[in-house]
């Protein structure tokens, strides 16, 4: 760490031109025996953007998590506009102006857009709902966003984007002083990226205080006046934007000097024949795509949230079902028709999901029943699991994957995004996978779980394995792929050679700019 | 966006912030009891019943306790598996076991023990795979299909016994099993702690018990693990059916008769153990021995009440009552835990 960075903050030796709308003060969390937030205090103005970035662990969530009084500190207290807030009393502080924006979406998929934005202030009129009401207040606070929706749509036919939108909206709608917003970005596109940022920077030139907890720099960069960082609970600094760079921003971060790895793309790819082959698959939002993965080839599939990449892949896999085409999977010159998902695993596919705690991990599970699960018939013996074969075996894929600390006897849930992500590719490496298919490797994961996961990607298609990417990560997409596919509207618009590909091209496909005749 | 940083780092975590990775969750009340209440509740039942309880402490109201508890205590071993597999229960084991007493009685009269026995695993494949077929496969609702499931076995059962009562040879296999004793205990008695000891051991230590359990913590997960997940639900009805048909053999040599009615109140009464043992109705948490541990509980408190003069009235609301306290207790754990 350098010098510089333990000087104290610009602002903190001038007294404060504006006073500060919320602020908190030496916020203590503990769980149990650790301390998730250790004595962190931080003051967001009217009309500022305040950014909040650390590594998985570092405290973020839950020290939004005690400003939205959803969870009471151990120490310190949270003040609004110079009152004092009733520790871990949603309801006061959300009364007080505190709204806070769920990483995880909240909303009721049945119900419709206006339903969902007035949920739980749903207008009455003599006990009965007053739905004039209703979406009035929902379409004033959808448009007070910049968003077209239909106000009658229910949630569960909106893309990922758009229920993200909703949910701030949501917020919005209860006309906030501060906003908190936890990674809105996770599963918005470059496009709707921009899009978002561009409307906090308007609302945030209504005076609305922002509090932004990003993973990615850029975005920080992007609309932040100040940024605060946190590692291990504690605050490392909180500095205006002028005085960071991205560079010291993740050095403060992780907390060591680092190297950035600009270059890591594979450069000499040993890539032999078709393994995985798609031929006319047709599902539900995916029009007849033919697509091949070579032994010891990586193929990034990019393209916008909601362009079919899943259902492709889940098609192509048969974990969702085909209404056609064909898949083979052919290893030593013998083609196999993949004709069901449980076919494909048995012909050596490995699949990791996108959403790893609902389809990827049994959470309540520890890591040795997990990564036993996809391998329990090579692990027993007629119908008898060898529990000391499982425990070496789990031992040596969690060390295999960097598990951190490596207890396997831990439930699984007790992990952090990162470790258990590494934990649902254990569970497939066991098996020495030929083919491998993954959704968002590292969606919500840390900087070093993602450098690991990535080195793990590389070493499979190494050993010669044919390895399917998806990722709404552009730099991800392009540092891993040896070839790029990108999917719109369910089909394969373009194919790019990873050596020459690169953002632009990519998205200009991606939003249909441009179009290249697929051979 | 630019790529320089979102690129990946190459350096490790410091081992300050390792220490952090583990979510350090804070000690709850409800989910130590939904989790470990039971072995301390159980204890301090029973020492109370020891202590303050005239009749209770002599070992023949003992091995009649537990004896008499055999029947419910093997049907609700076998239910673990459905409740586990987060399929919440398994309600045609009313019917369950009044069939498997009627055909044991009435087709060793007719034909023999072997083929009554023979003849009674097969109805309870059948309930296994029709209950299974339906909630594995079809994905329906397990409440449901298992509520119908009993009216059809009992409709049935009722319609070919037209109600009558069956009564076993008077020095027949059957009335010999339920008076035997080894030293001071019972058959049956011994009989429900070999199977529980077996259930337990399929439960934790098979690949099929291991899939159920998975299945009962993450359906999804585990099918796309590679897991037949319609098998695996099949499976642990089949399980049910097994118990069910046991704890109805047993029940009917007690009496050395058999009766459509005389298996009322069994689906709620195993529900009572496996749920007072601390297995989750929302699947995945929970064991056969936890079952035997909850029969044991369920068991000495009817007794405490029965010793100390209170009615039958008054025993159905106390387990009722305590039902309605364990899942709440469940799902408060439940919720602290996803929290």
């Amino acid at each position: 760490m350098s010098e510089e960075l333990r000087s104290p903050s610009t602002e903190q030796g001038t007294p404060a031109a504006r006073t500060p709308i919320i602020e908190a003060r030496g916020i203590v969390k503990r769980f149990g025996g650790a301390v998730a937030v250790d004595d962190v205090s931080i003051a967001v103005e009217p009309g500022e953007i305040h950014g909040l970035v650390g590594e998985n662990g570092a405290g973020k969530s839950t020290l939004m998590r005690v400003l939205a009084g959803v969870l009471a500190p151990n120490d310190g207290s949270v003040w609004v506009d110079g009152h004092q807030l009733d520790p871990g009393n949603t309801r006061e502080a959300l009364d007080a102006g505190v709204s806070l924006v769920h990483q995880e979406l909240s909303l009721v998929p049945e119900m419709t857009v206006a339903e969902n934005i007035l949920l739980g202030s749903t207008p009455t009129r003599a006990g009965f709902i007053d739905a004039r009401r209703q979406r009035q207040v929902a379409a004033e606070a959808l448009e007070e966003i910049g968003v077209t929706v239909d106000l009658d749509e229910p949630i569960a036919r909106l893309s990922v984007a758009l229920r993200q939108f909703v949910e701030i909206a949501r917020a919005i709608a209860r006309k906030p002083r501060v906003l908190i917003l936890d990674e809105p970005t996770a599963t918005l596109t470059p496009a709707e990226t921009e899009y978002l940022l561009d409307m906090l920077k308007r609302l945030a030139s209504r005076g609305l205080a922002i509090l932004y907890i990003s993973h990615r720099i850029p975005e920080i960069f992007a609309i932040c006046d100040r940024v605060t960082v946190l590692r291990d609970g504690s605050l490392v600094t909180s500095e205006g934007i002028g005085d960071l760079t991205p560079q010291s921003v993740v050095e403060h971060m992780v907390g060591r000097d680092l190297q950035l790895d600009l270059e890591s793309r594979r450069l000499n790819p040993d890539i032999g024949e078709p393994v995985l082959s798609a031929r006319g698959v047709k599902a539900p939002g995916v029009n007849d795509i033919d697509l091949d993965v070579r032994a010891g080839e990586i193929v990034g599939l990019g393209g916008l949230v909601g362009a079919g990449r899943t259902e492709l892949v889940r098609a192509m896999i048969g974990a969702d079902p085909r209404s056609g085409g064909e898949m083979t999977i052919t290893l030593g010159g013998t083609p196999r028709r993949i004709t069901g998902y449980r076919a494909a695993i048995a012909a050596g596919t490995a699949y990791i999901p996108e959403e790893r705690r609902s389809d990827g991990l049994a959470l309540t599970m520890t890591v040795v029943d997990n990564i036993a699960l996809p391998n329990r018939s090579a692990l027993s013996r007629s119908f008898v699991l060898q529990r000391r074969r499982i425990a070496e075996f789990a031992t040596a894929l969690a060390e295999a994957v960097n598990l951190r600390p490596p207890e396997i006897e831990r439930e699984v849930g007790q992990y952090s995004g990162g470790n258990q992500q590494k934990v649902v590719l254990a569970k497939w490496l066991g098996r020495k996978p030929d083919v491998i298919v993954l959704d968002e490797p590292t969606r919500g994961v840390d900087v070093g779980a993602k450098v690991e996961i990535h080195r793990l990607i590389r070493e499979l298609a190494d050993e010669g394995a044919a390895v399917l990417v998806v990722s709404s990560d552009l730099p991800e997409l392009l540092e891993l792929s040896d070839t790029i596919h990108v999917v719109r509207d369910g089909r394969i618009v373009g194919v790019l050679p990873g050596a020459e590909a690169d953002e632009t091209a990519v998205m200009a496909l991606a939003s249909g700019q441009q179009e290249v005749d697929v051979a | 966006m630019t790529p320089e940083t979102s690129s990946p780092i190459k350096a490790k975590p410091p081992v300050a912030q390792i220490e952090q990775e583990l979510e350090q969750k804070a000690f709850k009340l409800s989910e130590w009891m939904a989790q470990q209440g039971i072995f301390l509740f159980t204890a301090v039942l029973v020492l109370f019943a020891l202590v303050f309880i005239d009749g209770f402490a002599s070992l023949p109201n003992l091995t009649d306790v537990f004896n008499r508890a055999a029947p419910i205590g093997i049907v609700a071993a076998g239910m673990t598996f459905v409740v586990i597999s987060g399929n919440y229960l398994d309600l045609s084991v009313v019917a369950q076991v009044a069939t498997a007493a009627v055909v044991l009685i009435a087709v060793t009269n007719a034909v023999g023990l072997v083929p009554a026995i023979l003849f009674a695993i097969l109805i309870a494949l059948v309930y296994g795979i029709v209950n299974g077929i339906a909630v594995g496969g079809f994905k329906a609702n397990a409440v449901i299909v298992t509520l119908s499931t009993t009216f059809i076995g009992l409709g049935i059962l009722r319609w070919l016994t037209g109600g009558s009562i069956y009564f076993g040879d008077s020095d027949g296999p059957i009335r010999t099993f339920g008076t035997t004793r080894i030293g001071p205990l019972p058959l049956a008695m011994i009989l429900f702690i070999v199977v529980t000891l077996l259930l337990s051991l399929v439960l934790t230590r098979t690949n099929f018990g291991f899939m159920v359990r998975a299945y009962g913590s993450n359906r999804e997960a585990t099918r796309l693990a590679g897991v037949n997940t319609p098998l695996v639900v099949i499976g642990a009805f089949t399980m049910s059916a097994l118990g069910a048909m046991l704890g109805g053999f047993v029940l009917a040599a007690f009496s050395n008769t058999a009766v459509s009615a005389m298996s009322t109140g069994y689906d709620f009464r195993a529900l009572a153990a496996i749920i007072v043992g601390c297995t989750s109705v929302f699947g995945g948490r929970g064991s056969v021995m936890r079952t035997l541990l909850g029969v044991v509980f369920v068991s000495v408190l009817t007794n405490i009440m029965v010793l100390s003069g209170l009615g039958f009235g008054f025993q159905q609301m106390a387990i009722g009552l305590l039902i309605v306290l364990a899942v709440s207790v469940d799902a408060l754990a439940r919720k602290t835990r996803v929290s």
